[in-house]
């Protein structure tokens, strides 16, 4: 493939903060990259650097096979993040004058309908929902139908009806062959949306990959949390914490953890759940509830993050790379009930 | 960024960036109505309630028709500094030139489409200074086309000093503070309403570096028959004071358009 946003070892700092530390990237045409991180990890900064609105100290970055600053505007849309463009304007009025400053740009009417503004375009942008500004301001960067579209986080503060229809919008410019750099702190929307997810802490890139790749390198197994009934959980109980899991260790193959009032099982396939209830019960391990879960790009974003924050503070006693299980939100519920 | 530029594309982009500031300030009914109620009120104030007392020394000692250049000047150099101070600093507040430096549009383009909705505002408002003026005062104006030409430059140079300010402030706050503690000596002290025989002798070069001074002689050459100014440059005074305010106008546009931001350092 042919890159057209490449960033190489790209540093950047403001006094003495470090906002990019050798951060490099590469996204390939008609590629939807995701850029996901903490606050503070370096993403807008970045974004900046491609689009030329920051100087790096170092490193090199191009766009379309050139330096930013040598980009043909006609071909980059962009976003910028807490973007607030002039408040007086009517969404129509706004588009129009986004759309006068290109030598060839697109009917503002067709883009307001694209990002589902159509019925709000004699409305002073002032006087829109939040979520309609943002669209509104998405807008603005489609008006050029731009090769390369970049986007920080552009469904900040949008409903999810809202979100949708730029995600779809989203979708179709990639099918049309748009290249898509957004930045996001959903990570639904980036495994949704992204071809590729890159994950930026502390100014560094830390992997890059498909949300599939990513999940399988860094968040760990499917398990099966186990909600422990009271009595369990009580200090009073004769079995202690230790107790508890040395029993279920004895009981199963599985790894086991405990984390407050559950017990987290890891390698279940969903076939198996009920042998792994069967077991416990047997065990004389009681319980309220089963879920199994899933893990996904949340659970990469906290097992990378989380362990690039350790190495630079030196804690917590957390294998690096192991997802934290309460940063797994549920998939499937199955049920449960005192055995 | 570059653009695929053509004669035609640049006045698209200049019209377009026109039409969405003259609509982003016509409907601010707040700063329509003061754009145009200060001068006014100026004119109110020292024009019809302290009036003029020739040849009792002090402030206003001079006949009514003295002051014009004075009343023009309150809108030729305030009005540009505070709304293109606060303009730029709302637009970097909003990232909107970080939007705009990925667009053709540059920064240059951008300045000049806000000079000329400010010129169209200013130029409107400098009549009514003119009628007010005369209606109240009684001044005698000689009017002459170059009377607008001195106003529009007035106003490129000065949209120019604005930008500046608000590219070089902290806020809107910051920026209009900068441009009342900016424009309150430069307005009182370049030959406007003050007359410079009653400044001290050193004092005199300062007024001399100011552009507005060559406005204000500019205008009074041209519009107060009693004006008795010398060739400036070697020509006569209405234009040889021209030709220094359109040097002096250039330059602070430019370094208007370069302060505004394009990138972060």
């Amino acid at each position: 493939m042919n890159p057209v946003v490449v960033a190489e070892d790209v540093a950047k700092r403001y006094g003495e903060t470090v906002a990019l530390d050798g951060a490099s990237l590469s996204i390939d045409a008609g590629e939807v990259f995701a850029l996901i991180g903490p606050n503070g990890a370096g993403k807008t900064t970045l974004v900046r650097a491609l689009t030329g609105t920051v100087s790096p100290d170092s490193g090199s970055v191009s766009v379309l096979g050139t330096a930013p600053a040598d980009v043909d505007a006609s071909r980059l849309g962009v976003l910028p993040q807490s973007f607030s463009p002039p408040d007086r304007l009517s969404a129509r009025e706004l588009l129009a004058y986004y759309a006068s400053l290109y030598p060839e740009s697109r009917d503002p009417d067709t883009v307001l309908a694209e990002v589902g503004l159509a019925d709000s375009a004699e409305t002073w942008y002032e006087n829109l929902s939040g979520g309609q500004q943002r669209r509104a301001c998405v807008g603005s960067t489609l008006l050029n139908d731009p090769d390369v579209l970049v986007l920080d986080e552009p469904t900040t503060g949008i409903d999810p009806a809202g979100r949708r229809t730029i995600h779809r919008l989203i979708e179709d410019l990639a099918a049309d062959g748009t290249t898509v750099l957004l930045t996001t702190h959903d990570m639904a929307e980036a495994e949704r949306l992204a071809d590729r997810v890159g994950l930026l802490a502390d100014g560094t890139v830390l992997d890059v990959g498909s949300p599939a790749a990513l999940v399988d390198r860094h968040a760990g197994s499917d398990r099966l949390v186990v909600d422990l009934a009271e009595t369990e959980t009580d200090t009073e109980s004769p079995m202690t914490a230790a107790d508890l899991v040395a029993t279920a260790r004895e009981t199963l193959p599985n790894r086991i953890e405990r984390d407050r009032s559950r017990l987290v099982v890891h390698d279940v396939d969903p076939t198996d759940i009920g042998s792994v209830a069967d077991d416990l019960s047997t065990a004389g391990i009681e319980y309220t509830g089963l879920r199994w879960t899933e893990p996904g790009l949340e659970a990469v974003y906290y097992a990378l993050a989380d362990a690039e924050t350790d190495a630079v503070t030196g804690g917590p006693e957390s294998v690096a790379g192991e997802a934290s299980v309460t940063s797994n939100p549920p998939i499937s519920d199955v049920g449960g009930g005192r055995p | 960024m570059t653009a695929v530029d053509s004669p035609a594309a640049r006045v698209r982009r200049i019209r377009g960036a026109v039409s969405a500031g003259w609509r982003a300030f016509v409907r601010r009914r707040t700063a329509v109505f003061f754009t145009f109620f200060f001068p006014a009120i100026l004119v109110i104030i020292f024009g019809a309630l302290v009036r003029t007392s020739s040849g009792s020394g002090g402030l206003f000692a001079e006949p009514a028709g003295y002051y014009v250049p004075g009343y023009l000047a309150t809108v030729v150099l305030f009005t540009p500094l505070s709304r293109m101070s606060s303009e730029v600093a709302r637009h970097r507040e909003g990232n909107r030139f970080e939007k705009l430096a990925t667009t053709p549009l540059g920064r240059t383009e951008w300045l000049l489409a806000q000079t000329i909705v400010n010129a169209v505002i200013i130029t409107i408002a400098a009549a009514l200074i003119l009628v007010l003026v005369v209606a109240l005062t009684g001044a005698t104006v000689a009017l002459s086309p170059l009377l607008l030409v001195y106003v529009l430059v007035g106003v490129v140079g000065f949209c120019g000093l604005g930008a500046a300010l608000g590219s070089y402030t902290e806020s809107q706050d910051g920026a209009v503070a900068a441009s009342n503690a900016i424009g309150l000596p430069v307005l009182f002290l370049s030959a406007t309403f003050v007359n410079p025989s009653q400044l001290p002798a050193w004092f005199l070069p300062l007024v001399d570096l100011s552009p507005l001074s060559y406005f204000a002689r500019g205008v009074r050459a041209a519009t107060y028959p009693a004006a008795d100014y010398g060739p400036v440059l070697g020509f006569d005074p209405v234009i040889g004071n021209l030709l220094v305010l359109t040097g002096a106008s250039l330059v602070l546009f430019w370094i208007g358009a370069r302060s505004i931001p394009q990138t972060e350092s």
